[in-house]
C-alpha cells in the first residue's frame, strides 16, 4: 500500500467511527433534540472525513470539486432540517427532556 | 431590474461559480456546454430573481478566519457529541438558552442560527426577530460567549454591522 492508500485508509475509518458514535447517539439520547444534536455534529464529521478520504483517491479535479460540494451541500442540509424539526417539536410543546427526568 | 454595478458583478460572480459547478458535474466533458450554457444562464436569471443582488460584498478575509472557525469548531462539536454518545456513563445536563442577537435582520442571522447547529453543544430550535432559542447538551457551559463569538465571525464576514440589544 502507498503512503496515499494509507492515509485515505485512516481518514475513511475515522468518518466510519464519527457515523457509528452519531448513530450511537441517536439510539441512546434521550429526547428528539439532544438526538439533533448527535445527527447534526457527528455525521457532519463521519462525512467530512470520508469525503477527504475519497478526495484522495479522486482520480480528476473536477472529481474532487464533486466530492467537496456534496459535503458542502449535506451540512446546508443537516443544518437547516435539523432546526426545522427542532422548531417543530417546540411549536408543539415538546419538552426538552432534563437530567432528573427518566429515560 | 435597474442595472447597476452590484447587478453586474453578481452576474458575473454568479455566472463563473455555476459554470464551475456545471465542469464538476459533468467532469469535464467538453461536448457538454451546449446544454450547459443554457442552464447556466438559466440557472442565473433565477438567481438573480430569487436573491437580488446585495451592494455589501463578502469579505475575503472574514470569508476564510469564518471558514477556519467553522472547521476548528465544528470538529471540536463532533468530537464532544461522540464522546457523550459512546462514553458508558450518561451524562447530559441539557437545557434551552435564548439569546438576543446584535445582527440585523436577513442572511446573515440565518447563517449564523444554521451554524450554532454544527458548533459545540448548541442547536437552534427557534429564530424569532431577533431572539435566537438555543438547545443546549450542557447547561453550565458558557453559551452566550460561543454566541457571541460565531456572531462576531459572522458579522465581520457578510460585512454587518453588530447592533446593540
Amino acid at each position: 500500500m502507498t503512503t496515499t492508500e494509507i492515509a485515505s485508509f485512516i481518514l475513511l475509518l475515522t468518518g466510519a467511527v464519527f457515523f457509528f458514535a452519531g448513530t450511537v447517539g441517536l439510539l441512546r439520547f434521550p429526547d428528539v433534540y439532544t438526538r439533533l444534536h448527535a445527527l447534526a455534529k457527528a455525521d457532519n464529521l463521519g462525512l467530512g472525513f470520508i469525503m477527504l478520504g475519497l478526495l484522495l483517491q479522486a482520480p480528476s479535479p473536477a472529481t474532487a470539486l464533486k466530492l467537496v460540494l456534496i459535503w458542502l451541500l449535506a451540512l446546508a442540509a443537516s443544518a437547516t432540517v435539523g432546526f426545522l424539526i427542532a422548531r417543530r417539536a417546540r411549536q408543539n410543546g415538546i419538552v426538552p427532556w432534563q437530567s432528573g427526568d427518566r429515560r | 431590474m435597474k442595472l447597476s454595478v452590484a447587478a453586474v458583478r453578481a452576474f458575473l460572480w454568479r455566472s463563473a461559480l455555476l459554470a464551475a459547478l456545471w465542469w464538476a458535474l459533468t467532469d469535464g466533458r467538453a461536448d457538454s456546454w451546449g446544454v450547459g450554457s443554457v442552464s447556466i444562464l438559466a440557472a442565473v436569471s433565477l438567481s438573480l430573481r430569487l436573491l437580488p443582488p446585495v451592494p455589501t460584498t463578502v469579505s475575503r478575509i472574514g470569508l476564510l478566519r469564518f471558514a477556519v472557525f467553522f472547521f476548528v469548531q465544528s470538529l471540536r462539536g463532533g468530537i464532544q457529541v461522540a464522546w457523550l454518545a459512546l462514553r458508558p456513563r450518561f451524562s447530559l445536563r441539557p437545557a434551552i438558552h435564548e439569546i438576543p442577537l446584535r445582527l440585523p435582520e436577513g442572511i446573515g442571522r440565518v447563517l449564523l442560527a444554521n451554524t450554532l447547529s454544527l458548533l459545540p453543544g448548541t442547536l437552534s430550535v427557534g429564530l424569532e426577530g431577533r431572539r435566537l432559542c438555543l438547545h443546549v447538551l450542557d447547561a453550565a457551559a458558557p453559551t452566550e460567549v460561543e454566541v457571541r463569538r460565531a456572531e462576531t465571525r459572522v458579522a465581520h464576514m457578510l460585512g454587518l454591522k453588530l447592533e446593540e440589544t
